[in-house]
């Protein structure tokens, strides 16, 4: 029988692109957060505020998500991206210079980058939500895993077209409405393609990777379920300006939000694998913060507009979801898929690769871990005490840093065995960026 | 007809597929493996197929997937 599962996988330069770049829009976010910190932390609607958001967002986040998606796709639901290559390269550079020209215009460089920057994202987004989309269709996996991966997609694809509307009324100066489109855009954007991603990649590494039970079937069709029908009545209750549907779509939310945070932290206590390793560590904190956020957004609906109480609840969610929840899954996550995607394409040209260990060894991602949780620790007294985002901000853009580090020395070893392994020299393909 | 039950629910990647190959290495025409796994084993069904193996798998309300394979 010839190598292991290598035909499911997309070459290894497609997702590994966006891992090796993604890491430094966060060292970027953080040292941002600690430049324009009185800026950043005066409104939510600053445009450092909305600037420093979207490097974590679009610049980080996104393209660990479009590459862990990429990677995880093939084996998780059996849908096979046509030409991944050729999607990658389209891809990758229009959410790098995208992301960076979106955050630059927020911070001061002009109107002209936002709307740079809005064609950019909006075709890399667009490719990618095609192309996936067509082979996600095409999947038979009988499983909740391709329902919610579906779901994610279209919610990217929302949560962008909004993203590029608010970009016209910037760049553009077109005459939409700014607090709704803002509204959704957040939502669509967090629970319908981030939440639901990690919840997808959750079904599938949380009992792979950490030994766990799986997820109950009935509970994993039950929660992309809710969310998504959070964000029907959420959006309908903002675009007809309807309360109801509003609270309908935070109780739904939150609803959606815990229950995946709880299981999964249930399924985490019945391990078989008492090891407590930094994927595992990484995890309980981002579930953690998951639980805070869906405990503080549903507390937000009791305090009234415009209060002090209710600014520091905002800021507190805000900080929960995108400097905890979601980076913590991918501090999480990001060393081992590395080193597994390393190993899956080694074993194909050597009789002995190295272990994923070896490539990725634990004890670089504890100390990068431990520089996570100690900027995460500071960031989360924010609300309380505003000048503490500096040490924060710096902390966080270490850690981001520690992580591009690591998973560029993993890049390394992988690119160093394989040339080891082979006399034929590399292949453009091969070698990463 | 004679089965060999693989229950791979413990263990990390690359073992449960190593122990599947092991399987069917020596499995006899009419035997089958049964293959338990918290996964559906995409790059399992590669393999299958290339080799001539046929397949059916079943979800069961734990998250359990029962791939039962046999000589096509």
């Amino acid at each position: 029988m010839s190598a292991l599962s290598f035909e499911q996988a997309p070459p290894i330069s497609a997702p590994l692109r966006f891992f090796l770049t993604a890491p430094w829009f966060g060292v970027a976010a953080g040292l941002a957060l600690a430049w324009r910190w009185e800026a950043v932390t005066a409104s939510r609607w600053t445009p450092e505020a909305v600037g420093v958001v979207h490097l974590m967002t679009a610049g980080f986040l996104l393209q660990v998500m479009v590459g862990a998606l990429l990677q995880v796709m093939p084996v998780a639901v059996g849908a096979n991206v046509a030409k991944p290559l050729w999607l990658a390269a389209v891809v990758h550079p229009c959410l790098t210079l995208g992301g960076a020209l979106l955050s630059a215009g927020f911070l001061g460089v002009g109107p002209w980058a936002m709307q740079a920057a809005a064609v950019l994202l909006g075709v890399g987004v667009l490719g990618f939500v095609v192309v996936t989309g067509l082979a996600l269709l095409r999947s038979a996996a009988i499983g909740p895993t391709l329902l919610v991966l579906r779901l994610a997609v279209g919610g990217l694809l929302v949560a962008a077209a909004l993203g590029v509307a608010l970009t016209s009324i910037f760049g553009f100066g077109a005459a939409l409405p700014l607090v709704e489109l803002l509204d959704l855009h957040v939502a669509w954007a967090s629970l319908g393609w981030a939440l639901l991603l990690v919840m997808g990649v959750g079904y599938l590494v949380v009992p792979m990777f950490q030994l766990t039970p799986a997820y109950p079937v009935r509970v994993a069709r039950a929660l992309p379920a809710l969310v998504t029908a959070a964000l029907a009545a959420w959006t309908v209750g903002t675009v007809w300006s309807v309360d109801a549907a509003r609270w309908l779509g935070v109780g739904l939310g939150v609803a959606g939000v815990a229950g995946f945070a709880v299981t999964t932290l249930r399924l985490q206590s019945l391990r078989r694998r008492k090891v407590t390793d930094s994927t595992l560590l990484a995890w309980r904190v981002s579930m953690g913060c998951l639980l805070a956020a869906a405990v503080a957004q549903g507390a937000l609906r009791w305090l009234p507009e415009g209060g002090a109480a209710r600014s520091r609840l905002e800021t507190f969610t805000g900080l929960a979801l995108f400097a905890g929840a979601f980076p913590a899954a991918i501090n999480g996550m990001l060393p081992r898929i590395v080193g597994f995607i390393g190993w899956l394409h080694l074993q194909r040209v050597t009789l002995t690769p190295p272990t994923m260990q070896q490539l990725m060894p634990e004890a670089r991602g504890k100390w990068q871990l431990r520089t996570f949780l100690a900027a995460l620790a500071l960031l989360a007294a924010t609300p309380l005490w505003a000048p503490i985002v500096v040490p924060g901000g710096l902390l966080f853009a270490l850690s981001c840093a520690l992580l591009g580090w690591h998973v560029s020395l993993g890049a390394r070893a992988y690119a160093r065995h394989r040339r080891e392994a082979t006399s034929a020299p590399l292949t453009p393909t091969d070698v990463p960026h | 007809m004679s089965e060999v039950e693989i229950d791979a629910r413990d263990l990390m990647p690359p073992e449960p597929m190593l122990k599947v190959k092991a399987a069917l290495a020596t499995l006899n025409r009419g035997a089958r493996v049964r293959l338990l796994l918290y996964r559906e084993p995409f790059p399992l069904y590669e393999v299958l197929r290339r080799e001539g193996f046929a397949w059916t798998t079943t979800l069961e309300p734990d998250g359990t997937y029962v791939i039962t394979m046999r000589h096509a």
